[in-house]
């Protein structure tokens, strides 16, 4: 039954995804004059293109790089929701531990100087420190005071976004730039580059380390069962003598972690300097990717992944064609919807169970 | 006086398969009160949820004056003149009184609510009853007696003329108690019907005209209550004693394991829940708790397991004071617990067997070494204690929501004996399960009385605290009121003087 289970699932979640780009293709036959093309951009803009033209080369490798950027930042993102969503903790404050994140590289990069690993190491500590505070914040007045976390972190990312622009307007920013941002960030705080005419940088490796390290984290530590437990029935785990307070602190600090690498990679390796209007609502995205994976980091390697694919690829669309990228928001809008209603398949089973049931128990009596 | 309702041969089984109610008939007269008894878990709950429309019956008919009805919902169920006041009450915190009463069908004056209206509604409500409430309070500044009031004058104020009242006295202080019933009398003399379910053999004897009792989904009785005693009615919930037969070697009482001292135990409402209990628990016997439920037996065993802080006294484990100390530390200490409330405490639903059979241990060796989690040595555990206590399922990875309820009890027996502890408190642990795994518990318990260790039982079922216990405390109303020795010559009559608070033994503690 079990093993029926684990097969069923990813295939549901094909199935959502599927159903949803069906969808998105109506819609966008709909608004456009040439769908087929649009279409066409999105769903293969982000590869690039080999050409033997005159002789091998590589184009559109920037595209190719966009897709790596946008999914490392996703993936972060799902990694942090996944942790809190693991032990049903709804906090919703990735996206404030983005911010400080990113603001406190800044910090770093622009008021200290230091030689190349340590700088750009000091910088990412200072992201992750932030991020773990400001995860810390929401989780403890939820483990001592029952203060509800959904209120808590959706109010501390008003206040992370006013601090970040206090900061940025009063002390970071650069007056000769012709707009409002600092300046750029010396080559000694700036994520190295991996691979050339792309932005992709030292974070996707970093990334790809986080997958395995929040993997270990959940499926081989005590911490991580503690996680589960608290999830699954929060008085059983304290019954066990799971210290839930201390676990439900820990989820959300932890998980702020993982925003705050995500806030270091938009300054250190994308922007490579701080700008207002950093990327609004990214950090609520990081949402999508934990409920497509179902919490399981393996599965936000592929689900980020996918979701960056999906998102670059709208950007490339709206570049290349009539459409806009809102087609990909209802794609995006109709994944979610579906795939929340994760109690719609399982709800039709009890039913069929019910209705036999039923007639078992009238046979019984009767 | 006719039948007001008439509820005939009433089944209702859930999806799960739980029969709640089986052929029950179930009638109430016009102006009378009728007190619905029966223990936790007796069908009487589901049964006034099907006159309210809440659940549908699996089976029979309800006739209202003479009439056969359908409450397919609540809405319904109103408009038919039923209402009913949950436990817990179900009001806006931020609003008055008084808007709280209209909710729903406001007195309107053009397109706004008329506030003025709805006091005088409220008001003239309040004094035709006799229910005292101040209408322009807020409902999160009044206290729990006047929320109920408000709760009534709800349901008056939609028109009702059967109130159902679930358990009204639960969040009760005795003065409160008092006042409600003062009200119930009122609304009879105005014409009202009042069903009171309850467990209270005391307030069935004050309150009712009548009285039905149920056990596991039957009907065991229904009588006027004047013609009863508290003993009959205490008769017909627990039923006649089937005693078990069950091999016992005659105790060998060892040292004392636990020691509990002057306990008092004080809710949040303020209500002291346990007063001043002292007993001890010695390795090699079992000590069995009875008593009528609600009487602090369920709270004195979460003191002492950790889930709530004991308020004054002591308790010891093998000479360590343990009182006020986290779950874990208690159970370091040697304390296993079978609880009461299986679905809430005992298990996770949507966690693997494997992992519920763990979560007192999972961070020890061989479960955990060196910071690092072996799910393997987690399944291993679990294939050993399946085969070795007889888990009927599909494998250690099967999801817990899939056993059966004896399974599931079987599993937290299996992790609570196998966590070899010094003492094992036991709350109801065969309640829901079917004989088999009764039986299994059963024998399982007196093994470890055997092997040594001490073992607590609390039971509701008197029988099975007779036919499994060495000496028997007795509890009434938060106190213990006798510690008896068990043996041929105490009946159950006797036991059940002291549950009911007729009797009670001088200088507890010495016995102890």
């Amino acid at each position: 039954m079990r093993g029926m289970a684990k097969f069923v699932e990813p295939v549901r979640i094909l199935a959502v995804v599927l159903i949803a780009l069906a969808i998105g293709f109506v819609i966008t036959a709909l608004v456009s004059k040439e769908p087929a093309q649009a279409y066409t951009a999105l769903l293969t803009g982000p590869l690039p293109r080999i050409s033997f033209e005159n002789g091998f080369a590589i184009k559109n490798i920037n595209r190719f790089g966009n897709w790596l950027e946008e999914s490392t930042t996703l993936i972060l993102l799902g990694l942090a929701v996944s942790i809190v969503f693991r032990a049903r903790q709804f906090s919703l404050g990735a996206e404030g531990q983005m911010l400080l994140g990113a603001l406190m590289t800044a910090v770093i990069a622009l008021k200290l100087s230091l030689p190349f690993p340590a700088h750009m190491l000091l910088a990412l500590a200072a992201a992750m420190i932030i991020g773990f505070l400001w995860g810390l914040i929401p989780g403890l007045l939820k483990a001592y005071l029952s203060v509800d976390e959904i209120v808590s972190t959706l109010m501390l990312n008003v206040i992370a976004l006013q601090l970040f622009d206090l900061l940025l307007f009063n002390w970071l920013r650069d007056p000769a730039a012709g707009f409002v941002g600092t300046a750029p960030f010396p080559a000694s705080a700036v994520l190295p580059l991996l691979i050339p005419g792309t932005r992709v940088s030292l974070m996707t490796i970093l990334m790809l380390i986080a997958v395995v390290v929040a993997w270990f984290l959940m499926a081989r530590t005590p911490f991580g069962f503690e996680l589960k437990m608290l999830g699954a029935n929060r008085k059983f785990a304290e019954y066990g003598g799971v210290n839930t307070k201390r676990v439900i602190a820990l989820s959300m600090a932890v998980s702020g972690i993982l925003a705050g690498l995500a806030g270091a990679h938009l300054s250190m390796g994308l922007l490579k300097r701080l700008t207002i209007n950093l990327s609004p609502g990214l950090g609520f995205e990081g949402i999508v990717v934990a409920l497509l994976a179902r919490n399981d980091p393996r599965w936000v390697l592929l689900a980020g992944l996918f979701y960056g694919y999906l998102r670059t690829g709208a950007q490339i669309m709206e570049r290349s064609s009539d459409v806009t990228r809102e087609v990909v928001l209802i794609i995006q809008a109709i994944i979610i919807l579906l795939i929340t209603a994760e109690r719609l398949f399982p709800f039709v089973q009890q039913w069929v169970q019910l209705r036999r049931s039923r007639g078992e128990a009238v046979v019984e009596a009767g | 006086m006719a039948a007001l309702v008439e509820m005939k041969q009433i089944t209702k089984v859930y999806p799960n398969g739980v029969v709640a109610n089986k052929g029950v008939d179930f009638s109430v007269e016009q102006g009378e009160i009728h007190a619905l008894v029966g223990e936790n878990g007796a069908g009487k709950s589901t049964l006034m949820k099907i006159l309210y429309g809440l659940e549908a019956p699996t089976h029979g008919e309800i006739w209202l004056r003479g009439r056969r009805v359908e409450i397919p919902n609540p809405h319904r169920a109103i408009e038919l003149g039923i209402g009913m006041v949950h436990q817990n009450f179900m009001l806006v915190p931020s609003f008055t009184i008084a808007e709280n009463i209209v909710l729903g069908s406001e007195p309107r004056k053009g397109r706004f609510i008329d506030r003025a209206q709805a006091i005088a509604v409220t008001e003239e409500l309040s004094k035709t009853y006799g229910l005292q409430v101040d209408p322009t309070a807020r409902i999160e500044a009044t206290p729990v007696g006047m929320r109920q009031r408000v709760e009534i004058l709800k349901t008056l104020y939609r028109g009702a003329d059967l109130l159902i009242l679930d358990e009204p006295t639960a969040v009760l202080t005795p003065q409160e108690t008092d006042e409600l019933f003062m009200a119930i009398r009122t609304l009879v003399n105005q014409g009202k019907t009042v069903i009171f379910i309850t467990h209270k053999l005391v307030e069935v004897k004050e309150i009712s005209d009548r009285v039905t009792v149920m056990r596991h989904g039957e009907v065991t009785g229904r009588v006027a209550t004047r013609d009863v005693t508290e003993a009959d009615i205490a008769r017909m919930m627990v039923g006649r004693a089937v005693f078990l037969q069950i091999d016992k070697p005659p105790v060998l009482r060892g040292r004392v394991v636990a020691e509990v001292r002057n306990l008092g135990y004080v809710a949040e409402t303020g209500r002291p829940v346990l007063r001043n209990i002292s007993f001890s628990v010695h390795a090699g016997e079992i000590l069995g708790v009875a008593g009528v439920e609600g009487n602090g037996q369920t709270e004195l065993v979460e003191v002492m397991t950790g889930l709530r802080p004991a308020t004054t006294g002591e308790i010891l484990v093998d000479g360590k004071p343990v009182q006020r100390q986290s779950p874990r530390r208690i159970r370091l200490s040697g304390v296993a617990h079978i609880p009461e409330d299986r679905l809430t405490n005992g298990v996770a639903l949507d966690a693997t067997i494997a992992e519920n059979l763990v979560v007192d241990r999972y961070n020890r060796p061989p479960f955990t070494q060196r910071g690092v989690l072996f799910p393997q040595v987690i399944r291993k555990h679990a294939e050993t204690l399946m085969q070795q206590f007889d888990i009927r399922a599909a494998g250690p990875d099967a999801l817990m929501r899939s056993l059966s309820g004896g399974n599931m009890q079987k599993v937290i027996v299996a992790r609570e004996f196998s966590a070899e502890p010094v003492l094992l408190i036991a709350a109801q642990p065969t309640r829901g399960v079917d004989i088999g795994a009764t039986e299994f518990v059963h024998t399982q318990l007196v093994a470890k009385r055997n092997e040594g260790k001490a073992v607590l039982l609390v039971s509701a079922d008197l029988a099975e605290v007779m036919s499994l216990a060495d000496r028997i405390a007795v509890m009434y109303k938060g106190e213990i009121v006798a510690i008896l020795d068990n043996g041929p010559e105490l009946t159950e009559e006797e036991i059940g003087l002291y549950m009911l608070g007729v009797r009670r033994q001088e200088i507890v503690t010495k016995a102890a």
